[in-house]
């Protein structure tokens, strides 16, 4: 069953269709309100965002692609707990225990380059917010830039600008070291 | 990804750093059956959104494209609220029916309701129906006769003359007028509660305008049912030809059998 199929089945009220296309997503949605700051609540906000996906599938446009769309959701439910909470999204994501076995026939050059990645991930969630967006979509998330504009709800141009301005400023941070 | 020269290096550096995040995950079956919950807890008390609005303006098309649902609801005045009650019931009753069979799973994609007619408009054509069933109560009358049987005004259109016979059915709630060639006019009381219900696939219903009232065109032959009132029972009737649809003066209006839409709306504008 596509996306496709599966959307049209929830249409018609079949829920597990609707289940099959939460399971599929569950990750990147969980992901991608991580990353854009859910934080702890990370569960709640991916849950509400599929109920809501759910009451709006009326009105998506299925000659559109379903994970944009879905994102954008979660990304404006993540907005709106941050938001509630009264302060700043926080990157708290750390690196995963792979970060540290990448060269295992190497320990001092896996040692530089977790060191290199702790630093850089610490400088990703020093970016302002706009910037740090922009790049969490950009290369976290792996969107392309029309993805980017469609979850962020922002301009094509405000996407190019922020992400622009994220890189300049990591690489004045970090990016002196680069091999 | 932006090709910009000197910020290669760093992008493939912050693509290969969000590969290595560690993002805590819940096993997505849980995450789909927790999400399944909240929804069927929700359908007990909400209409389900996911079918469009459910007021009497209907849309061409089973999407309109583009269009932003921001999911608010109405503001929630008592009779507002019968009404989201009478709705819902109808829904589960459809869901209940199209979800027995793979196929009904997937026939219907939007109801739409219109002139108390709810349409179940579907992406594929619906299989017709081959039998023919009479309404609930369907009797012959003597057209002098059939004000008194009737709460409405009865209308008839005068470009077809006189009917060839006129049937009342449900203690009065329909109102059917037959000329040769299977044309015929349905007429029943406008209340909110659809009345009866159509199926139907490609093509989608046309506007059309009866004077200044807006109406429906349905061009090609659908199956046709009653809803029965008091328990919601369905009574599939028979596969109905091309129709016209419409409301005037809080009366519903049904004509079935013309081949064209110009012709439809020409008898239809008659009605007297």
């Amino acid at each position: 069953m596509n996306d496709d199929e599966a959307i049209e089945r929830s249409l018609a009220g079949d829920l597990a269709a609707y289940e099959a296309l939460v399971a599929r997503y569950s990750a990147l949605a969980h992901r991608t309100a991580s990353m854009l700051g859910a934080g702890d609540e990370a569960e709640d906000v991916v849950q509400e965002a599929f109920v809501k996906a759910f009451r709006h599938l009326a009105s998506f446009r299925r000659d559109a692609p379903f994970r944009p769309w879905l994102l954008r959701i979660v990304a404006n439910e993540t907005h709106n707990l941050t938001r509630s909470r009264g302060r700043r999204s926080e990157l708290t994501l750390r690196l995963g225990a792979t970060a540290s076995v990448a060269a295992p026939d190497d320990p001092e050059g896996a040692a530089v380059a977790t060191d290199r990645r702790s630093r850089l991930l610490e400088a990703v969630r020093r970016l302002p917010d706009r910037e740090r967006q922009a790049v969490v979509c950009r290369y976290f998330l792996q969107l392309s830039e029309a993805e980017t504009a469609q979850v962020l709800d922002w301009p094509v141009g405000t996407v190019k600008s922020s992400t622009h301005r994220g890189l300049a400023r990591l690489r004045e941070e970090v990016g002196n070291e680069l091999a | 990804m932006n090709s910009r020269e000197p910020f290669d290096d760093l992008e493939a550096e912050l693509l290969a750093l969000g590969d290595l995040l560690d993002v805590p995950t819940p096993p997505p079956a849980d995450v789909a059956s927790a999400v399944r919950a909240r929804l069927e807890a929700e359908a007990h008390d909400t209409p389900d959104p996911a079918h469009g609005p459910f007021d009497a303006s209907v849309r061409p098309h089973p999407r309109a494209p583009g269009r932003r649902d921001d999911g608010r609801r109405p503001p929630a005045g008592r009779g507002r609220r019968a009404r989201w009650k009478i709705v819902t019931a109808v829904v589960l009753v459809v869901i209940a029916i199209t979800a027995a069979t793979p196929q009904g799973r997937a026939a219907v994609v939007r109801i739409l309701r219109f002139a108390g007619i709810e349409l179940r408009v579907g992406e594929t054509t619906p299989p017709p129906v081959t039998t023919t069933a009479p309404m609930p109560g369907e009797h012959t009358v003597q057209p002098d006769k059939v004000s008194g049987q009737v709460k409405f005004q009865v209308k008839t259109v005068k470009a077809l003359g006189d009917p060839k016979s006129v049937t009342v059915a449900d203690n009065g709630r329909v109102v059917s007028m037959f000329w040769p060639d299977g044309v015929r006019l349905d007429q029943f009381d406008g209340s909110l509660d659809p009345v009866i219900f159509k199926k139907l696939g490609p093509p989608w219903p046309d506007y059309a305008r009866v004077g200044l009232h807006e109406a429906w065109w349905i061009p090609g032959k659908h199956p046709l049912g009653y809803i029965v009132r008091q328990d919601g029972t369905e009574v599939p009737l028979r596969q109905a030809g091309p129709t016209l649809i419409w409301q005037q003066d809080a009366v519903n209006y049904r004509l079935e059998g013309l081949r064209t839409k110009e012709e439809a709306v020409r008898v239809a504008t008659s009605l007297q």
